[in-house]
């Protein structure tokens, strides 16, 4: 087991120092960050000015040593927007985006997850077209056609609910419901195809003609086997956690990571999209070697090989 | 011998279509008797298993007849039924190990637990020929090859201390050695417990060692049923008889080579009218073409479906 986290570790390690350095000779790449922060009408002595303020002017490969430097130390620099330590607004505004998605993660397993397991077992019945019914609806229609919808029902409408801004908790309840419904959607039918999948099993059929009662099939014999899919599915949505949810915070101005990046990204703000790709990237990370550690956890014939 | 099981004019059917996958199969097994199924592939063995051990597919239902129990008077008790299958590996589930597996049978069927319920999980492990009985309870069905997850299936099966044992195809998937030794297992079993014994196979060889009587089907029918050495020698209905000679001889002396039967098996949904096996049948005259004939007693305890039977 030791070797298997060791030998993860230093797999992380490499995927994010190669994400790193790829992501630091594109940025620079692609366009002129002193063009795009100036305007196209800047003098040139502006623009190289700016250059030299952040460095711009030095040699790629000693931009990105003295980069590492620094990062080594949690330093990455500052927004060449408007001067702010970079740390800080990383830091400041992942719990707003982690508040709204993982607060809706968690609803959507306990949504989806129980709806896809009624919906598997009374398969073909009322319930479980009316769950797939709202689970295709919650899939399809786009995300941010939802949260209009939610706003102008709680916000316009009913006037419960503040339709923007993420100052209190009662503005993240919509953002949260979007969210979630949009998980829940995917999350309900791929645990109901996976059941029924794993439901159409020989070792399954044979457990029926021993005379297991139906409960236990489901408790002690499908699931566990189910399960081992469910938690990939579950993985590969958690990675969008942190960036996924651009859409929802655009639509309900929630001032989340996703969008400071989007923000960033259109400015050519280097230090921040630097930072923040390597964000994203140890978070990616360290969800897949959460959901390869559950999976040999769940798993005996990856468990076995290790 | 006390009457075990009695299968009537059973019917199973895909519901909205109208395919009979058993078309009216009708036979019966003493206490302690051994039946074997044999036919083509397709022909509803493995249904006729799944109908009387309660587990038909998910949308089969038995559309008519029956299957009842002892004396077939209300109030018989259904006998315990224990199954195992051609496939032994994917009928075990994966993310359990053989402990769990037999345990909570053994916990099932004769209430043990703990401690009395693994040593007694060791002793079927042993009794069915795996050694290091105690270090195998906690491995997993991927670890082991076919041959020694159908020995954990039958020790599973004897954790319910069966009546009626079902076997379908149970040698199948298995290399040719490891058949034998299955087959041996099945043999010395039987005679130790008592069990009646239902074993399918599409290998007559394997009917002719284990059986006291065979049965033989062809599309969702039986079309005879006789003692084993009844059918094997004398086999009256034509698709027995070509069943028989297309079968590889193990006797040096018999240089007859295997004759293939002529012709294919019907689909279910485009049956001919009459008599199923007609289109390939060299016997086939007049009322073949009209009705399937009924299954009419030959001799003593042999009864055969056809209107021109090879007479003995
Ligand atoms: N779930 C199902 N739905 C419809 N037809 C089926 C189903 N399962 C099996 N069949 C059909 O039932 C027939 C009998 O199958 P089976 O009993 O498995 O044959 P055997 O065991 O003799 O090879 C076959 O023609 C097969 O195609
Ligand atoms: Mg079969």
């Amino acid at each position: 087991m030791t070797g298997f986290i060791l030998s993860k570790a230093v797999r992380a390690f490499a995927v994010l120092f190669s994400t790193a350095l790829f992501v630091f000779v594109v940025l620079r790449f692609s366009g002129d960050p002193a063009e795009r922060m100036l305007g196209e009408f800047a003098t040139p002595e502006a623009q190289a000015a700016f250059r030299t303020l952040w460095g711009l002017d030095k040699s790629i490969p000693e931009q990105f040593l003295i980069y590492l430097q620094h990062a080594i130390q949690g330093d990455f620099g500052k927004s060449f927007a408007d001067g702010r330590d970079v740390f800080d607004i990383i830091t400041q505004s992942i719990p707003k985006t982690l508040t709204v998605s993982v607060s809706a993660f968690i609803i959507a397993i306990l949504l989806g997850i129980p709806a896809g397991i009624v919906a598997a077992i009374r398969r073909d019945s009322a319930i479980d077209r009316l769950v797939m019914a709202t689970a295709v609806l919650g899939h399809s229609i786009p995300m941010f056609l939802v949260g209009l919808i939610f706003i102008f029902i709680f916000a316009v409408w009913l006037r419960v609910l503040p339709s923007s801004g993420s100052s209190t908790w009662r503005h993240a309840i919509l953002p949260i419901a979007t969210f979630a419904l949009y998980n829940a959607a995917s999350i309900s039918r791929f645990a109901r195809a996976t059941l029924i999948e794993v439901l159409e099993q020989p070792y399954i059929a044979a457990a029926r003609g021993d005379g297991i009662p139906p409960s236990e099939i489901i408790l002690r014999h499908a699931l566990p086997n189910a399960a081992i899919p469910l938690v990939t599915m579950l993985g590969i949505l958690a990675t969008s956690l942190l960036g996924g949810t651009v859409l929802v915070e655009t639509v309900f101005a929630w001032t989340g990571i996703g969008a400071q990046f989007v923000r960033a990204v259109g400015q050519g703000d280097l230090n921040v999209v630097q930072a923040m790709i390597l964000v994203f990237t140890v978070f990616v990370v360290m969800i897949n070697l959460t959901v390869e550690i559950l999976y040999a956890f769940l798993n005996p014939k990856i468990r076995s090989q290790q | 011998m006390p009457r075990l099981l009695t299968v009537q004019d059973l019917v199973v059917e895909v519901p909205g279509r109208n395919i009979k996958i058993l078309n009216g199969v009708s036979f019966s097994l003493d206490a302690g008797q051994t039946l074997g199924l044999v036919g083509e592939s397709g022909c509803g063995k493995s249904m006729t298993c799944y109908a009387i051990g309660n587990m038909l597919p998910r949308g089969l239902g038995q559309a008519g007849g029956s299957i009842s129990f002892g004396s077939g008077e209300s109030g018989s008790e259904r006998p315990t039924i224990a199954m195992i299958f051609q496939d032994p590996t994917s009928s075990l589930n994966p993310v359990h190990t053989i402990g769990y597996y037999l345990e909570t049978a053994l916990y099932r069927h004769q209430r043990l637990r703990g401690n009395d319920a693994r040593l007694e999980a060791m002793r079927l492990l042993e009794r069915v020929g795996i050694d290091n009985a105690k270090s195998r309870l906690g491995a997993y069905p991927h670890q082991f090859s076919g041959g020694m997850n159908q020995r954990v299936m039958i020790a599973h099966a004897l954790a319910a201390k069966p009546q009626l044992l079902i076997a379908d195809e149970p040698t199948t998937a298995l290399d040719v050695t490891m058949q034998a030794q299955i087959l041996y297992l099945l043999e010395e079993l039987k005679a130790e417990t008592g069990m009646a014994l239902m074993i399918v196979s599409h290998d007559l060889g394997v009917i002719a060692r284990l059986a006291d009587k065979a049965a033989v089907m062809y599309c969702g029918k039986i079309v005879e049923t006789a003692p084993v050495e009844q059918i094997i020698q004398n086999p009256s209905h034509p698709y027995a008889r070509a069943l028989i000679n297309c079968m590889p001889s193990i006797d040096p002396a018999d240089h007859q080579p295997p004759v293939p039967i002529p012709g294919s098996v019907p689909l279910l949904d485009d049956l001919p009218q009459g008599c199923y096996y007609n289109p390939r049948c060299p016997r086939a005259a007049g009322e073949c073409f009209k009705r399937f004939p009924p299954l009419a007693p030959v001799a003593q305890a042999h009864n055969v479906a056809c209107y021109h039977p090879v007479a003995a």
